[in-house]
Formats: C-alpha cells, structure tokens, sequence
C-alpha cells in the first residue's frame, strides 16, 4: 500500500483497486471499511486477548451448563445437553462476530468533533455503519475464526449440515447486526441531549446481556416475562440468528422470527431518521 | 445564478438556544433533581448580511458573541430558529450534503484529517466522499501540494505532524474539491510567527487567484488586517459593525501616533500644535497626531526643521484598539450597521 517516498508526488488513490470497481456513491463507504478494518491491526494485543476471552467465556458457559444439566432428573423440554451447549458455543461466537464500538459517536458529539463529520456530504448513518462494518470483518477474521476452530475441536459443537440453517444465518446474521447497530445508534445520539449518557448505557448493557438471549436462551424465562422480551430488539439481536442457526427453531417459526427481525430494523431505521433530524435541530455542538 | 448576485444572504438570521438554569447550594442541587429551570439564550439575534464572491470576509466576535453559532448554521450543522440563510442558492440546513460539496471548513483547534492515516490516504478519502472528478482532483491536488510544500508529509501520519505542517494538510483537505466558499476558524491559532505569516500568504493567494470566498473568525486581529478587506463585527448576538476594514480604520479612527527618536537631546516640549506627548522615554517620544490641527506633512517638516530627529515611525491605528472599542462600546455604532461593498 505504502509507495516509496521518491514517488510521494504521485496522487494517491489508486491502492483498491476493487473498491474502484463500485459505483462513486458507495465507494467511499466501502473505504471507510477498509481504513477501520486497518485501524484494528494496530491494536495486536487486543487481539490475543479477545480470542483468549470468547473461548474462556465458552468454556465458562458450557461448563455452567453441564453441572446444571447433571443435576436435572429430566433436561427440559426446550434443550437437552448437546442443544444447550451448541448454542452456548454459538451464541458467544455470533457475540464476537456482531461486536461494534459503540461510544465512537458519544466521543465524538463531546467533543463536537461531530462538526466536522456535518459538513461533509455524506451520511452520518452510513458513515459510522461502514466504519462498523470494518471492525466488523476483522473480528471475523481474527476472532470468529480462531474461536470457531477451537471450539469445534474442544467442546462438543459441531457446524450444521443442512443448506437451511446455513441460509437462515445469512439472512438472520445481517438483519440482527443492523438491529444491533442502530439500537447502539440510537443510545448513542442521546448524547445531544444528555451531557451524561453513562446510565442509559448501562441499562442498554444490562438489558442486552439478559435479554438478547446470549447467555440465558429466551426459552427458559418465566412465560410472564417473554411477552415483554419479544417486544424489545435484544433477543433479534443474537438469540434469532443462533437459534435458527443450530435449528433450535427451524420451519414457520423461523419465518416468522426473520420477519420480526425485518419489522425491527425497517422500525428502527426510521427511528434513527427522525432522531438523527431531532438531534440536528437540537444540536448544540460541544466546545464552540 | 448571477455574477452579481450574493453568494450568501443571511435574512433575519436567528438562534436561542434553552439553557438549563442551575438552583445554587446543596438544597438547589437537589431541586435541579425534580424540576429543571430553563432559560432561552439568544445567540444569534436577527443577523442579515450578504456577501458576494470572491470577498474575504472577517467575522469578529468575543467568545460567545454568537459568531461560530452563524458559521454552524451557514455550514448547515444547526437549524436557526428563525430567519433564513442561502449559501450559494441552497438552505444549508436543509440540504446539508448539497451545500457540504459548495463549502470548505477548516478549524484551527481541530483537523478533518483521520488521525492514525497517512495525509494521502486522507486526501484520498475525500476525494471519494466529495467524488471529486480525476481530472479536477489531480489538478487540484497538485497545485496544492506545491502551494503548501506537502509533499515532504503525504506519507506521514497525521498525529506525526507539527500544528503549523498540519494546518496546511488541514488547508489543503478543505480545498482539494474545489469549494466556492471557505470557512476558516482560527486558522493560525497556535502557530509561530513564521508559520502565521506563511499561512496568511497562502490564504490571500487562494482568494485572489483560485477566486475563493473566504470567510474567516479569529480572534487574531493581525489576521484580519492582513487578509480581510471587509469585517463584520458581532457582539452579543447582533452585528455591531459591518463595512470595509479601511472605512472601519477611517470612521472609528483613534489617532495616528509618531514615535519620534532624538539625536541626543530630548525636548522637554515639542512645540507643534498637532501633536500631543503620550509618553516618553529615553530619547524617545510617543506623540499623538490630531489631524485637524495640521497636515501631517506639515507636522514632520516642523519636527525636522526644529529637532534633532534621529528616527521616526508613523503607528497607524490597529484595528485590535477599533474593535476593543466596539466591545467596550457594546452595539452602539449603528452608524457603521449598514452593509457596505468595498
């Protein structure tokens, strides 16, 4: 990528040449990817920590559900042991393959450094999804790879054989990731409200971590709870794509959730729209 | 659009903001609990103006005054709540991207480059989210690279470089896709002398020969009087003065003083009726000059003819003590109000 310095007057540009192969309007987003994507391979260290952890937390969950299992009389009826630990594995690599950084924005309307991002003529929106998406393929490559491979090799998962499970995952991974960046988006733009936006993040945190159905799989909440968990994004966010995914939902049900998914990223689309409007009306930048 | 016409007209332009007021003391801190107090700010307060290409304009203003409230909603970063604003045919408000491409933005305390990139990738970047024609973007590039001598940093990451080598990577970036108008804040905030005079150099060339409007808030009076050939003073929301910085000179003028060197004799009194002792020192007098006493080439063939004048220097007023004076003054001088195209 880098030229020698002697040819430092040559104009730059010409280094991707498949991102030349877009149309203009999205080829600026797609450089945005590759220059987050870039950004990543500088933090190595990161790196080998983030793998050490999912598959600690993998080790951690499977092994939580294995005590619990053996002290059953009868698995119940949602999971037997080999289900609830394919899913366990599953939903923590599905977490890793979705993670997003989620406070650029925050960090940015502090610092009223969002004004520079203002006048430019692009969106916002795509900016910061584009950037996310980045990050996004390099976790795929760096963690979600390795994890995958450990995984398949030390715990008893193994990868689904049916073409189905493997379409629902292409449409049910995307749809959730989208969910999951524009309810982080959106949590974010509170920030041109609220000076301190540590609260909401925490209760976004919190909500997520119970209700997107990672840990805990929606089907062992008490049955009063799940009307509240279905009308809240968080389980389309990482319980749809894994459980379509091992085939612990499959059929009708598993249309009926990719729609459900598609309702809430069309909603919350919209949301971000008129938010985002509300925000440039509001807006006072920070630090003049 | 018409040669002739403005490229920018403000109408009327307005902007309050709702500021959450603050209960004093421990009791008033728990108070601001339950119920907030909210005040309305009038930042900007019924501003029109127009100005047409090819002018450099100074926007002046103390801290608060209301001038990067203007520039943000003729940048389409805010909404103003009342009035209207059109910057070369379009509401940047309304139409933020179509206006982002007519414009460039530079803030000194802050730079539009990606921090951890090498400046040609960043370069590269905006010619992609301009979509900046091949051509255009090559030309463009290359006379700004030579104008600012950049191509010893293309390849360095921006958090390398010094303030003053990434103002002009900063400068550059705002121009490469060749806006109408340019909107500098602060531009030489924090730079060494040299670098100061260098960066005004490139502006006063950028205007003249590639046409670009510019409009520049600093708080640098030098900056103005060495760039801008009309000023537009704002203080507390409303324009207090508005005309060519000359007129500004000539109109508001406090005098010129002589700073007057002795051979070795310091008179106690120069006998000239025009002039008046402001202070001395050594063998040096400070005179004010009263214009209506005399010429002043009569003044200087006097101080030759009777002293022993070793040296002598003409200050010109600064338009730093005019514009203090305005502050000072608040928004009185109505007379210099009304918009004037030198």
């Amino acid at each position: 990528m880098r030229d020698a310095a002697g040819e430092a007057a040559q104009v730059p540009g010409v280094a991707w040449p498949l991102v030349g192969a877009l149309p203009p309007g999205a080829r600026v987003y797609a450089k945005f990817a590759i220059r987050s994507f870039q950004k990543q391979l500088a933090y190595k260290f990161e790196y080998f920590v983030g793998v050490f952890n999912g598959l600690l937390f993998i080790f951690i969950f499977t092994s939580l559900w294995r005590a619990i299992y053996a002290n059953l009389e009868s698995p119940p009826a949602a999971f037997d042991l080999e289900g609830i630990t394919a899913f366990a594995v599953f939903a923590m690599i599905v977490r890793i393959s979705m993670t997003q950084d989620d406070m650029s924005t925050v960090g940015k309307i502090r610092s009223g450094a969002i004004a520079l991002d203002m006048v430019k003529p692009m969106s916002y929106f795509g900016m910061m999804l584009s950037e996310c998406l980045g990050q996004t393929m390099f976790h795929w490559f760096t963690r979600v790879i390795p994890v995958l491979a450990v995984s398949l090799l030390a715990f008893d998962a193994a990868l689904p054989r049916a073409w189905e499970n493997w379409a629902l995952l292409a449409i049910a991974w995307p749809l959730g990731y989208l969910i999951m960046f524009m309810v982080n988006y959106l949590f974010a733009l509170l920030a041109f409200w609220f000076i301190e936006t540590f609260s909401f993040h925490l209760m976004k945190y919190g909500l997520f971590t119970i209700f997107a159905g990672g840990i805990v799989p929606v089907d062992f909440f008490p049955e009063w709870l799940k009307p509240l968990i279905e009308s809240l994004p968080f389980m389309y966010i990482l319980y749809t794509p894994t459980a379509l995914f091992t085939g612990h939902i499959a059929g009708a049900d598993a249309l009926r959730l990719i729609l459900l998914q598609g309702a809430w990223a069309v909603a919350l689309g919209m949301a971000c729209t008129v938010m985002w409007r509300a925000a440039q009306r509001k807006l006072v930048v920070q630090g003049g | 659009m018409n040669e002739h016409e403005p490229l920018i007209r403000a109408e009327g332009l307005t902007r309050t903001f709702r500021v959450e007021e603050s209960l004093e003391g421990l009791l008033g801190s728990f108070k601001n609990l339950f119920s907030t107090r909210h005040r309305l700010i009038t930042a900007v307060n019924n501003v029109s103006f127009d100005i047409h290409r090819g002018e450099f304009v100074g926007y002046v203003g103390e801290n608060g005054a209301g001038k990067s409230t203007t520039i943000k909603m003729l940048t389409g970063i805010l909404t103003p709540t009342a009035g209207r604003v059109e910057v070369a045919d379009i509401v940047p408000y309304e139409d933020r991207a179509a206006n982002a491409f007519n414009i460039g933005v530079v803030f000194g305390q802050r730079t539009q480059l990606w921090w951890d990139l090498p400046v040609r990738d960043s370069f590269d970047l905006l010619r992609s989210i301009y979509r900046v024609p091949d051509d255009l973007f090559t030309r463009n590039y290359r006379e700004l690279a030579e104008a600012l001598h950049l191509e010893p940093l293309l390849t360095l990451p921006v958090r390398k470089l010094s303030l003053g080598q990434r103002m002009r990577c900063d400068l550059a970036a705002a121009l490469l896709h060749g806006p109408k108008i340019l909107f500098l804040d602060e531009p030489t905030i924090g730079l060494d002398l040299i670098a100061k005079d260098k960066m005004r150099a490139m502006l006063r060339r950028i205007n003249q020969t590639r046409g670009v409007t510019i409009i520049l808030t600093t708080h640098d009076m030098d900056d103005i009087e060495a760039l801008c050939g009309r000023i537009m003073i704002i203080d507390k929301g409303s324009i207090a003065y508005d005309g060519s910085t000359e007129r500004l000179k000539r109109e508001h003028v406090r005098h010129k003083a002589l700073e007057v060197e002795f051979h070795d004799y310091n008179p106690e009194v120069v006998a000239i009726p025009a002039l008046k002792l402001l202070r001395r020192e050594g063998n040096k007098q400070w005179l004010r000059y009263d214009p209506k006493a005399g010429t002043m080439h009569e003044v200087i063939s006097a101080l030759f003819r009777d002293y022993c004048v070793k040296d002598l220097s003409i200050h010109e007023p600064k338009v730093e003590d005019i514009v203090k004076a305005i502050y000072e003054q608040g928004a009185a001088p109505k007379a210099g109000a009304a918009p004037v195209h030198a």
